[in-house]
């Protein structure tokens, strides 16, 4: 048997409130930096930041989200808005337009990798651990980890229906009424399945003290390092600094 | 210590009829007790009303008496001190744990147990339950047997003062279900109440020092698993049945009838051939 270490997952190298923190202030950034350039800037900042934090999948789910989006708004603001226009391939797409797309955008874009690499960065039982040490109501942090935590293992469920269902020879392209159909064949056993899982689970949960009232053991330290305060401080004071700007302005 | 039910009716929510109706049992420590019932005769909702969850948790209407010690697990205060185990291991897992032994030490955790506690009694349950090489995986990858495993090793962990288990060799190959059978022969043997709903006889006939058949809502067997299972009444009206020795036994007394072939029936091969022979 290895010693107690080694049953315990690998420090993360940072208390798990500080990504969530500093996305937070990335979100607050992404709508106080001025328009149109400031967005982009902090966009490119915060992608540089979280590739060199290891984390280059999480920039590459965020732009996935935010690309339909960034081409609706190319297409609002760049075919809608108001003269002069300029020729982009042909098009003649507003300048204002095209420079208000670009801010939004990026705005989003910020937002999104930000909170895609702090969503990356978190791990259930640190969380856990961390609310316990700090004395925050065990049962109400269980509620919030767990639901979630329970995002992939709904999409792990939908997947298998939806294996499951094509088997049967369900049909998920075609018409619209054919999609509709497959969408009731595969809502109707998610939703029920959730329905009774939901309800063991919460016997089982319950079994295991899930809602006890006193203080819930950490089962490792959490520490929140000098270097998780001064990042911390780092982003309330840039935070505050944008929004001085924005006031004074 | 015994735990006790006396003239327990209960309904769920929403529904117009009970499905417990009457029922009266006794559950001594140091005993597996064991609940057969055909489907729907109430063994699943005689072990929730037992555990204090019906209707506490599920809602519904309890009349009658239950005592564990002296008191009603319906209160609550008996949390950590039953171990409550269902068919579906997936459906007990906290969600919250990226390895077995996280998931483990949950209850403890949440029961505010001492660190130095928690390693001990997590780390004996993981060697008892041959866990301890598959304490670093992530519970979700396991296998539906050693998921089953861990699920019983959350439980053991608390050093239960009584065992209430449904259905819990169901996804057990037959390996996992000597090492259950022994985890729930020893677990009595220290002391603890055990009550197993279960509709494998075979499985059930090895373990169990009693039997209670439900039906309906109500006992209307008991005593000891021998024989029971060698007797015609377990089959009446519905009932349970016996093991599958027992179920061949009866098959070729109906088509060959003399007095090797009539009650009592053999439950298990030793007793078939001893006799047959």
């Amino acid at each position: 048997m290895p010693p107690w270490g080694a049953r315990i997952p690998e420090a993360a190298p940072l208390h798990p409130f500080t990504p969530p923190a500093l996305a937070a202030a990335v979100a607050a950034l992404a709508i106080l930096l001025p328009m149109p350039w400031g967005p982009p800037a902090l966009l490119a900042g915060t992608v540089v930041v979280v590739v060199a934090g290891g984390l280059p999948a999480a920039v590459g789910r965020a732009l996935r989200v935010v690309f339909p989006l960034w081409i609706l708004l190319l297409v609002l603001h760049g075919g809608l808005g108001p003269a002069p226009r300029v020729a982009v391939g042909g098009l003649g797409l507003s300048r204002s337009g095209l420079l208000l797309a670009l801010g939004q955008g990026a705005r989003l874009g910020a937002i999104a990798v930000a909170g895609f690499a702090a969503a990356a960065t978190l791990r259930a039982s640190r969380v856990l651990d961390a609310w316990a040490a700090r004395g925050g109501t065990p049962h109400l942090g269980y509620l919030a980890v767990a639901t979630g935590f329970a995002v992939p293992r709904l999409l792990a469920r939908a997947r298998t229906i939806t294996e499951a269902q094509r088997a049967r020879g369900l049909r998920l392209r075609g018409s619209l009424a054919g999609r509709l159909r497959a969408l009731r064949a595969l809502a109707l056993p998610l939703v029920l399945g959730l329905l009774a899982e939901a309800d063991d689970r919460g016997l089982a949960l319950e079994t295991r003290a899930a809602a006890a009232p006193g203080p819930r053991t950490p089962l490792a330290p959490v520490p929140l390092t000098a270097r998780d305060r001064w990042l911390r401080l780092g982003a309330l004071a840039l935070v505050l600094a944008a929004l001085a700007w924005r006031v004074a302005r | 210590m015994t735990l006790r039910l006396d003239g327990v009716r209960f309904r769920h929510p929403g529904s117009r009829t009970w499905a417990l109706d009457g029922l009266s049992l006794a559950a001594p420590a140091g005993a597996v007790t064991w609940l057969a019932g055909p489907l729907g005769a109430g063994c699943s909702t005689a072990l929730l009303v037992a555990a204090g969850l019906a209707p506490r948790v599920t809602g519904g209407i309890r009349e009658g008496t239950v005592r564990l010690w002296h008191a009603d697990p319906g209160a609550g205060g008996l949390v950590g001190r039953l171990a409550y185990v269902t068919a579906n291991p997936a459906h007990q897992l906290s969600g919250v744990a990226e390895t077995v032994w996280q998931e483990v030490a949950f209850a403890p955790a949440n029961l505010g147990w001492p660190v130095e506690r928690i390693r001990a009694a997590v780390d004996a349950a993981l060697d008892r339950l041959g866990l301890a090489a598959l304490h670093a995986r992530d519970p979700r990858t396991l296998s539906g047997g050693e998921l089953q495993r861990v699920v019983l090793a959350a439980m053991l962990v608390l050093a239960p003062a009584a065992w209430l288990l449904d259905e819990p060799a169901s996804a057990l190959d037959a390996a996992g279900r000597d090492a259950l059978a022994g985890l729930l022969r020893s677990e009595a043997a220290r002391g603890a109440v055990v009550v197993v709903a279960s509709a494998d006889a075979d499985w059930m006939a090895g373990v169990a020092d009693q039997l209670v058949v439900v039906r309906a809502g109500r006992a209307v067997l008991a005593g000891a698993p021998a024989a029971l299972l060698a007797g015609e009444a377990i089959w009446a009206d519905g009932g349970p049945g016996s093991t599958s020795v027992a179920a061949l036994a009866r098959a070729v007394a109906s088509r060959a009838p003399g007095p090797r072939t009539a009650p009592p029936w053999p439950v298990d091969v030793a007793s078939a051939v001893a006799r047959w022979r």
